[in-house]
């Protein structure tokens, strides 16, 4: 992933709060309909880039990561622990009045993060995220948000995350019909709580409102709360564990969202290039999750 | 060992099984349902000295284990010690590897011996799930210990202020695997169902483990290597009335989820149990100052683990890769043992574990033979019964049957008078597995 | 077991209160502790000859006791010692006996009267055979004219056993001490000077390897604690599942546990095997095992018969038989075995018990010769209302009645029949044959 050289890079001092984002994403979420209305709605995505300089990792939030996903508490920071730092610039991205997906409702579709080499407590981290590649979908309009990771210049991380707001669509649909799921073998179970949402929001930073509670959900058209995408998706990564390596890369892509509390049967089994793993609904035989995590 | 120094080693000590002792093992919140840990590895440990009159003896080193243990069993076996027959001054140390702790007190303690650093050894083991340690919530235990930590007022009432009400709800501890989230038995449902076990099997390996138990208690077989305890005066799993049109009746509990009909029942399973067991162990020339007759030698152990994390093997298979490993060691097959025994966790993992070893493509490729392992002779298997019929108080279980087969052994010896070997076999938790050959003395 | 009665007599109001209505007194009796001396107060010993000489001459020299030939009036004597070996005629026993009389009024609580005499036997001259079963009559008379805890002893000498045969030494001194409290009224035959002293009279049993069965509970846990504080090393033997209490019975008394059903096949064998592997010998069995399943001949059944012969006095046969042919219990054996005031008075509802423990009565007597050629003996040791597990579940009324039939008026404590046991086990009772000897405070039912 490279920068586009359209986009101008604004450095903030600080990695932003997420605290108010939803809130501000719901007011933005009204204007957004109101400039639609009178046709003004933003027809592209905003040509900046965000960059924040000199992030410090604080231990404790670390240590807390770990042991929320069981990841080992070393001193290398988990790929999707890198990922939480970089969210709230993507977010605030997502935020900005100029861009033209809501916030609020938006789905995660995919992730995919390249890890080039273990990040570690004490190294300090350069941040930069930018939106891309805005596109139809099926069922709305995707996009990537795209975060890097450096260290002292040195590109150390990437991810890319992908995002549908549903029913912005612009008529175009790319997804052709749906292969059926067959499970596999499990190799293991997920019993998630009914507060996995608020504790991964409290490590994560992340308190949309669909994972805190069934009453907030319930606002936003889900029957329960949820259980945030890259939760599972680090559970997953956690699954493999240090067969990953160092360096690898890891993708999911999110089929279904899970309701909390619940269970999720998984398979995190390797293959020829490296770990397969799937999240299913064992009682419906539904995906949830699939994904890859390949040492690089 | 008063001889004086000298540079060329004398042969290395036998490392010998001399007795052993156990309470009857209990059913969970039966007869032991208020007993601790150290209550029933005193009980255990006391008869052991009652039978072999080691009252006030310094033993070389005592080494015990329990798999649920309390935060204040950190020193378990020491304090089992101090409260036991023995004398105070015998050495103690604690140790834990899971269902396979039985058998490694006795496997590390034969190693001391064998390396001369000490002369005697009582290996044992405890578990209660009647009375398992119950922890309070990670969330009010962190809570808690920065309240401990906190000066000032304000930094006491704002960790005391983290407390909420359901953080008191207490942590009961976890029986499913950490790594996976399945339980045992679910784990085990995969392995059955991979290797095709049937319903009909394991109900046959599980009747024979009552029926063989039971005609050893009628025997008094147990009379010298159990001492009742709290009114238990027989293993209380133990149904000697089973049928197999009994176990055919019961109702699936492990594996309904799978494509397979599920076939693992609670007559099939092991349940939870609560009890403690305790080897003596000793060198020849401890044995002979204290008359007591060897029954049978450590001779070698193995352990081994295998990837259930990532579907590689099933949880309980390591056994299966142990056995091949020690035997080849050896220059043993399976066909040189007069006795194997298979721990019972289930009954299909005496079953899955032959018929891996009976799998040409399981030797090739997981085994790295030319064919299959090789096959067990039923008739030797667990012959006075196992864990599904006697129960399976987890880190007892290696003592039991450490000392039931010791004693088989040197009957079956001083009977026939040719070298008479046993092969034991432990799977745990965590994909683990111990193994070890004995041979009659 | 606590005896009520007995702590109200002997306490305050209701002492006086006792006594005022006649009621029974039982005393507490005194039990022996190791370093207790012998006798607390002076000896009287009676009597003429040179065997009176000789036992004056034990006493006072050897046991360094205070010995008086004559009485002294109003002196508390803590002993009397009547010496009848040599009466010729019943009118011989006057002098002797009616100088014990003056004596007996003010014996110490908790005294002692021990007669010697000889067996009147059918080859004596009539005159001498009276004279000699007369002093039987004497002392079951005489003793259950003592109060206070006091009792009266005989031991009876058969021909060509001298006053100084070690049996009659150790019976002697048995009767004088405390460890014969509760055995009252008991005349006990010596039948030789086999038999060796002690080298210790409060470690008798040092070296010594005995095996009791019925171990874990009761009278057997007493046995087992009395062999060993007397020096033996003991093989605790129970019911495997009476392994709890064995187990602590073994611990205490720094022996083993021998968890065996006694009437397997092999008991013998496998009790053999115990204790020649773990403790290289084999000296004392004490037979205490037992079972009772009372009830009305009329209405018995073989459910309650035949385990009670089969535990009681079958398995003893069985073991025996194993010791005996052995070869390995040799060195001055023992065998001591229960049997019971039942087996010689009868009791309602015992028939199968009484036939069990009458069985053992003839069982010591036959077994006992087979002994002899290695120095060894066979006795028994009949109970008779001893405070335990058992008796503590008869109902109130008829245990109180039960307690005061006997010369003491109360019930014996377990250990009254181990000190019995031990002395029969001890290297000094070799003399004693093929006897019974009661603990029951003279009960009044049976000799």
């Amino acid at each position: 992933m490279t920068l586009p050289t359209t986009l101008r890079t604004v450095t903030l001092p600080d990695v932003p709060g997420l605290g108010g984002v939803y809130a501000r994403g719901a007011a933005s979420a009204g204007r957004l309909a109101v400039t639609r209305r009178v046709g003004r709605a933003p027809a592209g995505l905003p040509e900046v880039a965000y960059e924040v300089r000199g992030v410090d990792v604080d231990p404790t939030h670390l240590t807390d990561y770990q042991h929320l996903l069981g990841e080992p508490g070393s001193d290398v920071l988990p790929a999707g622990f890198v990922h939480v730092l970089a969210f709230p610039l993507a977010t605030a991205l997502m935020a900005r009045t100029d861009f033209p997906l809501s916030l609020l409702g938006m789905v995660h579709l995919s992730n995919v993060v390249t890890q080039r080499r273990a990040v570690r407590l004490g190294e300090v981290l350069d941040v930069r995220a930018w939106a891309q590649d805005l596109r139809p979908h099926r069922s709305g309009t995707q996009v990537d948000l795209v975060t890097e990771v450096s260290v002292a210049g040195e590109l150390v991380w990437t991810g890319t995350s992908t995002y549908l707001s549903k029913g912005d669509s612009n008529g175009e649909s790319d997804a052709g019909p749906r292969e059926e799921f067959v499970a596999p073998v499990p190799t293991g179970q997920w019993r998630l709580a009914g507060d996995v949402g608020r504790r991964y929001a409290a490590v994560s930073g992340d308190r949309n409102p669909i994972h805190l509670s069934a009453l907030s959900a319930k606002a936003l058209g889900f029957p329960r709360a949820i259980a945030h995408g890259m939760y599972t998706a680090a559970r997953a990564l956690a699954d493999v564990g240090a067969a990953r390596g160092e360096a690898f890369d890891w993708s999911v892509e999110f089929a279904k969202p899970v309701l909390l509390p619940g269970t999720v049967t998984v398979r995190v089994a390797a293959d020829d290039e490296g770990f397969a793993f799937t999240g299913w609904d064992a009682k419906r035989t539904r995906p949830y999750l699939t994904g890859r995590v390949d040492p690089l | 060992m008063a001889a004086s120094k000298t540079t060329t080693p004398a042969a290395a000590p036998r490392a010998l099984v001399l007795g052993g002792n156990r309470i009857p093992f209990a059913r969970a919140g039966g007869k032991y349902a208020h007993a601790s840990n150290q209550d029933m590895l005193t009980a255990a440990l006391d008869g052991l000295v009652a039978r072999y009159g080691l009252q006030g003896e310094r033993i070389g080193e005592v080494a015990a284990g329990a798999v649920l243990k309390h935060s204040r069993d950190f020193n378990l076996t020491r304090e089992t010690v101090l409260g036991s027959a023995l004398s105070a001054e015998t050495p103690a140390y604690d140790l834990q590897q899971a269902c396979a702790t039985g058998l490694e007190t006795v496997v590390s303690l034969s190693n001391k011996i064998r390396l001369g650093q000490i002369e005697s050894a009582v290996a044992g083991g405890v578990d209660t799930t009647s009375d398992a340690p119950i922890a309070v919530s990670d969330r009010l235990r962190r809570a808690l210990l920065d309240l401990s930590r906190a000066r000032s007022v304000g930094q006491k009432i704002a960790a005391a202020s983290k407390i909420r009400p359901k953080d008191l709800a207490p942590a009961t501890p976890r029986t499913s695997e950490p790594r996976t989230g399945l339980s045992m038995g679910e784990h085990q449902a995969l392995t059955t169902a991979q290797w095709g076990i049937t319903r009909e099997a394991q109900d046959e390996i599980a009747f024979a483990s009552h029926q063989n138990l039971a005609a050893a208690w009628a025997a008094g077989f147990f009379d010298d290597l159990v001492t009742p305890y709290r009114g238990q005066s027989q293993d209380g799993n133990l149904r000697a009335d089973t049928s197999l049109e009994k176990l055919a009746g019961l109702r699936p509990t492990f594996g309904l989820g799978l494509d397979t009909p599920a076939t693992m029942t609670a007559g099939n399973s092991t349940p939870l149990t609560d009890g403690a067991s305790t080897v003596l162990l000793g060198n020849d020339a401890w044995a002979t100052a204290h008359g007591l007759t060897p029954l049978a030698v450590v001779v070698d152990a193995e352990a081994a683990a295998v990837d259930f994390v990532h579907g590689v093997d099933g949880l309980l298979m390591a056994g299966a890769f142990a056995v091949p490993r020690l035997l080849a060691r050896n220059g043993l097959t399976l066909a040189d043992f007069d006795y194997v025994e298979i721990h019972e966790a289930f009954a299909s993992t005496v079953l899955t574990t032959l018929a891996a070893w009976e799998s040409e493509t399981f030797g090739r490729e997981r085994l790295g033979l030319d064919g299959a392992f090789g096959t067990v002779d039923r008739a030797r298997l667990n012959v006075h019964g196992s864990s599904l019929a006697a129960g399976h108080p987890f880190a007892a279980t290696g003592g039991r049957i450490v000392a039931t087969i010791s004693k088989e052994l040197h009957r079956r010896r001083t009977a026939e008078g040719r070298p008479v070997r046993a092969l034991v076999s432990i799977c745990a938790a965590g994909g683990l597995g111990l193994t070890a050959i004995l041979e009659a003395a | 077991m606590s005896d009520t009665y007995l702590n109200l007599v002997n306490s305050g109001f209701t002492k006086k209160l006792a006594k005022q209505l006649g009621l029974p007194q039982p005393a507490p009796l005194r039990r022996y502790r190791p370093g207790q001396p012998l006798l607390e107060g002076p000896t009287l010993v009676l009597g003429r000859g040179a065997d009176a000489e000789a036992v004056a001459g034990l006493l006072s020299t050897t046991w360094d006791l205070e010995v008086h030939r004559h009485a002294t009036p109003e002196l508390r004597y803590a002993a009397v010692v009547v010496v009848l070996t040599e009466v010729t005629q019943p009118t011989d026993l006057s002098e002797p006996v009616l100088a014990a009389a003056g004596a007996l009024k003010s014996l110490a609580r908790g005294g002692r009267v021990v007669t010697l005499s000889r067996t009147a036997t059918a080859d004596d001259a009539p005159a001498v055979a009276a004279a000699r079963q007369g002093v039987d009559g004497l002392l079951r008379s005489l003793a259950k004219e003592l109060r206070g805890g006091s009792t009266g002893n005989g031991i009876v000498l058969d021909a060509a056993v001298g006053v100084d045969a070690p049996s009659v030494v150790g019976a002697l001194r048995f009767f004088l001490s405390t460890r014969s409290a509760f055995v009252d009224g008991q005349l006990l035959t010596v039948s030789s000077a086999a038999g060796t002293l002690p080298t210790s009279w409060e470690r008798p049993l040092e070296g010594r390897v005995a095996v009791v069965t019925g171990a874990a509970r009761g009278i057997g846990e007493s046995i087992a604690d009395t062999l060993a504080r007397d020096g033996a090393t003991v093989v605790a033997v129970d019911m495997p599942s009476a392994g709890e209490h064995l187990t602590t019975v073994a611990n205490r008394v720094r022996g083993t546990a021998l968890q065996l059903d006694v009437t397997a096949e092999d008991a013998g064998e496998r009790i053999l095997e115990h204790a020649l592997a773990r403790h290289g010998r084999i000296d004392i069995v004490v037979h205490n095992a037992g079972i009772t399943r009372d009830k009305l001949l009329a209405n018995m059944t073989p459910e309650k018969w035949d385990p009670v012969l089969a535990v009681n006095i079958a398995a003893q046969l069985r073991i025996n038989e194993a010791l005996l042919t052995s070869g390995d219990f040799a060195d001055e054996p023992r065998i001591v075995s229960l049997a019971s005031t039942s087996g010689i008075a009868g009791n309602r509802g015992q028939t199968n018990y009484a036939a069990s423990k009458g069985g053992v009565i003839g069982m010591v007597r036959a077994t006992a010769p087979l002994l002899e050629a290695f120095g060894g003996t066979a006795n028994a040791v009949a109970p008779g209302f001893i405070e335990t597990d058992m008796t503590a579940r008869i109902p109130a009324v008829t245990r109180q009645v039960a307690r005061r039939l006997n010369s003491l008026q109360q019930g014996g404590q377990p250990v009254d029949v181990a000190e019995t046991v031990a002395f029969l086990a001890s290297p000094a009772a070799g003399g004693v044959v093929g006897r019974v000897l009661r603990v029951c405070g003279q009960n009044m039912v049976g000799q």
